[in-house]
């Protein structure tokens, strides 16, 4: 296991420097700058500008010197928010979109695996078609239509919950958008718990716990149900990428101050060192929770530590 | 058997008023009708209401569903033939080659994938084409994995080892042994592939990063209805119900069709 993870770090490292490289050269192919506003700069004021911010040297030595900054923590300074550099608004925002996405993320599992495991154990019968047929649904459920549609009901309708905004420490503005976040992945991890606890059902180690006599609870509590979540756990790595993707989406609808808000004001305003922070942070981000997902998955299948 | 075909009939009839509605309405999807702002549903001449300035929602929503598909099925084509390429290559030569194209497969699948759409979108300008090309280059990669796990069970297969003793260049036992067998789950994923590149067009569409204006699809529907929709929710209503219907249904046949070929 320790060799397995050891050589996923070894490979997430060109992985991300790849990302990071392809990013910067890709920004600077852009036709336009963060410059090119609605007053066409004179020569003199274009050149003290793209020497300030280093846009005058050539591309290998621009790569070079953002990667060093890169690994002391400076994202550079953001072009569009002026007082600010990246680094601040990541500091600002990730917490954010960390918390929701956390929390959907909890939610997902909780509602996926029970509802998947409860599916499984009335396989065939009403209960398990319309748990599955619930779980398509939210799968095909885009967050940019729940979203507005939740605001919409529980908010503007029934006035239970606020309609947007953030207050650190107050939950109720959490609710909407965690749980509208957190429905497709509910929906995807309770077809693969599903499947999972069908197939460990069938298996030879649950059939002799079976003839055992064991009850049928003690046989899915202590034979099958560890079997069963391996195809949850390998799904946890896309999951969290697909989590993030969602909360720029969540982020804008509720308008709540994260890093997904940040970025998509950057790409539209060609914000060149917010947008490629974010990107290598995201893809930083994403390689972690897959080695995570491996320590679990780990966990869940003896075999995966021997190899 | 028969959720499949509703579902593929619900969007074939969804598809085929996107296609040939819009010349029988008497508004264009951009036209503006100033006598009737913010129409509401069922009115003379407005039978889905207008928007926020007078834009008629009926020939709007047929014009958005339109360029959605047309979007999704381009991408999805794209994504079908760099996969399939790609898929087949790998399996086929196996070996070293085979790793290191997988270990390309796997390094772009940690990638935040969408932001890279996004990336590519800020850096090329936002036009109708990008948006499906950048979609359908890292659509890819589900098919390409897909295609060389089939590639490599058919290599072992008797009629492909009697197509090479027979002396049949690789070429052609590629194009006319190991490709036709392939097809069948290619269509399938093809399918689940559709309603990926559907999300992610509405998804890019919605922050304002895919299709411009005056063009619509189903994602810039979506978002001037969420934002006019404490006054007339069908306006974020109609265009999201058809986005979840194609979806949904694209979604259950293509796990049906999958489903049932890889018994």
């Amino acid at each position: 296991m320790r060799v397995l993870l050891l050589r996923r770090l070894l490979t997430a490292i060109p992985t991300l420097l790849g990302v990071v490289i392809l990013s910067f050269v890709l920004m600077r192919l852009a036709p336009g700058g963060p410059f090119d506003g609605e007053r066409a700069l004179d020569d003199d004021t274009r050149a003290a500008l793209d020497a300030a911010y280093g846009l005058d040297l050539p591309l290998a030595e621009q790569i070079a010197l953002y990667i060093g900054r890169l690994l002391r923590g400076d994202f550079g300074p953001s072009l569009v928010y002026r007082d600010f550099t990246v680094s601040e608004l990541i500091a600002q925002g990730l917490p954010v979109s960390l918390t929701i996405g956390g929390l959907a993320l909890l939610l997902a599992c909780i509602l996926g695996i029970g509802g998947g495991l409860w599916a499984a154990v009335r396989a065939g019968r009403w209960q398990d078609e319309a748990i599955m047929g619930l779980a398509t649904l939210l799968t095909a459920l885009p967050v940019f239509v729940t979203g507005p549609l939740f605001v919409l009901i529980f908010a503007l309708g029934l006035g239970w919950l606020p309609v947007s905004g953030w207050e650190a420490g107050r939950p109720s503005h959490l609710v909407l958008p965690v749980v509208a976040l957190s429905l497709p992945f509910a929906g995807a991890i309770a077809k693969l718990a599903r499947a999972g606890l069908a197939r460990a059902l069938n298996e030879d180690h649950v059939r002799t716990a079976r003839a055992r006599g064991l009850a049928e609870r003690q046989v899915i509590a202590r034979h099958a149900l560890r079997p069963a979540l391996v195809p949850v756990a390998s799904y946890l790595g896309p999951a969290a990428a697909g989590l993030l993707t969602g909360a720029v989406i969540i982020e804008t609808v509720f308008a709540l101050p994260g890093l997904g808000r940040y970025f998509v004001q950057g790409a539209l305003n060609r914000d060149y060192p917010l947008v490629l922070g974010v990107v290598t942070l995201y893809a930083g981000l994403i390689i972690l929770f897959n080695l995570v997902a491996d320590l679990i998955y780990g966990w869940l299948d003896p075999r995966m530590r021997a190899e | 058997m028969t959720a499949s075909r509703i579902s593929l009939g619900i969007v074939a009839i969804i598809a085929l008023a996107a296609l040939i509605g819009p010349p029988f309405l008497s508004w264009t999807h951009s036209a503006i009708d100033w006598d009737a702002v913010r129409a509401p549903l069922f009115s003379p001449g407005h039978l889905f209401g207008t928007d926020t300035v007078g834009r008629d929602l009926l020939a709007r929503t047929l014009v958005g569903t339109r360029v959605t598909l047309a979007v999704a099925l381009a991408a999805a084509i794209v994504a079908l033939v760099i996969g399939t390429a790609w898929g087949a290559i790998a399996g086929w030569v196996g070996g070293r080659t085979d790793e290191i194209m997988m270990r390309i497969v796997d390094g772009l699948y940690a990638l935040p994938f969408m932001f890279v759409v996004i990336l590519l979108m800020v850096v090329f300008g936002r036009s109708i084409i990008l948006v499906f090309i950048g979609i359908g280059a890292v659509e890819w990669l589900t098919m390409a994995r897909v295609v060389r796990g089939q590639v490599i069970a058919l290599k072992e297969r008797p009629f492909v080892t009697a197509a090479e003793a027979a002396g049949a260049p690789a070429s052609r036992i590629l194009t006319g042994h190991i490709l036709p067998n392939v097809a069948g789950v290619a269509l399938a994923y093809l399918l689940l592939t559709v309603p990926q590149v559907v999300m992610v067009e509405s998804f890019l569409s919605f922050l304002g990063l895919g299709v411009q204006e005056p063009l619509t699809s189903l994602g810039i529907l979506v978002k001037e209805g969420a934002d006019d929709m404490d006054i007339q929710p069908h306006a974020l209503l109609i265009p999201g119900g058809v986005l979840v219907l194609i979806i949904v249904c694209l979604t259950v046949a293509g796990e049906r069709l999958r489903d049932r070929l890889s018994q």
